[in-house]
């Protein structure tokens, strides 16, 4: 889900550069020279994995694992996707230049409320599958907050978008479950496999 | 999937020779000055601006045409959501629903700024190798972290899209068959955690090597930028066509979009 050039006025898009630019600086702070690859390899992993495609019926939606680069990055998630939505707009076109800082602050700021939902599962120690649970909850409240982000560009925009963005929040609904459970079951799944891959693990330092 | 968006940068046209620092500065401020219209005149000749533009970059028809696909199937829906949702009083009813004209003008204000922006970065980030277009961006002041995480990413952008898709071949090869159900789901969380296991390996094989071979937190690359006189008079042709698009549209002569045609 982006918003693409054209719809949003000029104060809305400098307001997305500006937010982008302080969130990104803040979730940078104390990145030492070995995250950079790293942090910058990860990206493309989510770069490849949001282009595949979940049928539904006879469409199908791509994936977008804002929630799923908090799960793995915490903090960092939000450089990570900035990163993913530059490079998105300079190869297809889409999204497009001037909606960079909105997209990432859409996108990335939904990546910042997952990792705070995902931090919560150290509050529930002996709960059964809980990675899974916290992995679904990160996955759907990323998306939701990134829907709700659009809708609010889009109403700053003039009254005309209230119908687009209601349309837009409907159309977050089966995308939240969507990733919910993809999200959930990657989560899950690392945890089993190798469980230093996720982010804000109590056993080790804090990536964030 | 083609992700390479500098496969013709070799072409020796004007765009391609012109210097990346001057193209993309420039390119970037026509950009700007089309995102801010609010007039349809205005956005047609923008889109006329960025027609030729992509002509002279002479990158090939196909490949334009297929960064396009994208932003069309975004954009056409707006022509039947906004026209029915448009608040106030509809010029007529289509099938008994409301169906306002301010709409319709709306959405096409919106095709035509989006379509001319997305053929502008085509002709901006298509015409350079992609590392030139980054180390331009540097000369630009872009943050360093930033170019340097870009150029990273986009380099292990194939390497992890041959291994989804040979990954993805082997798990069709023992029946997989996406479908809309809750297992499919799962499959799919699961191969994308083991495309993140692969590469928390990789990087860790990734920094080391780069270690050995001296890296610091800095990339080095050698490519000079040499700028001429061309690269300055199409510096300020462009710039005149966004000061003229800008002016003119704000100049009053032209109604706003929702309001009128012209």
């Amino acid at each position: 889900m982006h918003i693409s050039e054209g719809i949003l006025h000029g104060p809305t898009l400098a307001a997305g550069f500006v937010g982008a630019g302080l969130i990104a600086a803040a979730t940078m702070r104390n990145m030492d020279m070995e995250e950079i690859p790293k942090i910058s390899v990860i990206t493309s992993v989510f770069f490849v994995a949001s282009l595949i495609k979940v049928p539904i019926g006879p469409s199908s939606v791509h994936l977008i694992l804002n929630g799923l680069a908090a799960v793995v990055l915490g903090w960092r998630a939000f450089p990570a996707i900035l990163l993913a939505i530059i490079l998105q707009a300079i190869i297809f076109g889409h999204g497009g230049v001037t909606v960079i800082g909105v997209n990432a602050v859409m996108l990335g700021g939904g990546a910042l409320v997952a990792y705070m939902v995902w931090q919560q599962r150290h509050r529930f120690p002996n709960m059964k599958r809980r990675e899974f649970v916290f992995g679904a909850l990160a996955g759907a409240t990323a998306t939701i907050s990134s829907g709700i982000v659009l809708a609010l560009a889009l109403v700053t925009t003039g009254e005309a978008f209230a119908g687009v963005a209601l349309a837009v929040l409907a159309a977050h609904i089966p995308i939240m479950l969507i990733e919910g459970a993809v999200v959930g079951a990657c989560a899950d799944f690392l945890q089993r496999v190798k469980p230093e891959v996720l982010a804000g693990q109590s056993t080790r330092a804090d990536r964030g | 999937m083609a992700l390479d968006i500098d496969r013709y940068a070799h072409l020796g046209s004007p765009i391609q020779r012109w210097d990346p620092r001057f193209k993309i500065a420039a390119l970037l401020l026509l950009i700007l000055a089309i995102a801010l219209l609010k007039t349809l005149p205005m956005a047609a000749a923008a889109l006329t601006v960025a027609i030729v533009i992509l002509l002279i970059a002479a990158l090939p028809m196909h490949f334009v045409w297929h960064g396009m696909t994208f932003i069309l199937v975004f954009l056409i829906p707006f022509f039947i959501v906004m026209p029915l949702t448009y608040p106030g009083e509809a010029a007529f009813r289509v099938l008994g629903l409301p169906f306002a004209l301010e709409g319709l003008r709306l959405a096409a204000l919106i095709f035509m700024k989006a379509l001319s922006i997305v053929m502008i970065s085509f002709a901006m980030f298509g015409s350079s190798r992609f590392d030139v277009s980054m180390l331009a961006l540097q000369h630009l002041k872009c943050p360093r972290v930033l170019v340097q995480m870009l150029l990273f990413t986009y380099r292990y952008t194939f390497v992890f899209l041959d291994e989804m898709e040979r990954m993805y071949t082997s798990m069709q090869a023992r029946g997989f068959i996406a479908r809309t159900d809750r297992r499919t789901l799962r499959v799919i969380g699961h191969f994308v955690g083991t495309l993140l296991v692969h590469s928390f390996e990789r990087t860790e094989r990734i920094y080391k090597a780069m270690l050995s071979k001296g890296y610091q937190g800095e990339l080095h690359s050698m490519v000079r930028f040499h700028s001429h006189t061309s690269d300055f008079i199409k510096a300020a042709v462009v710039l005149v066509l966004a000061l003229a698009l800008a002016i003119a549209d704000m100049s009053g002569h032209f109604s706003l979009a929702e309001q009128a045609w012209f």
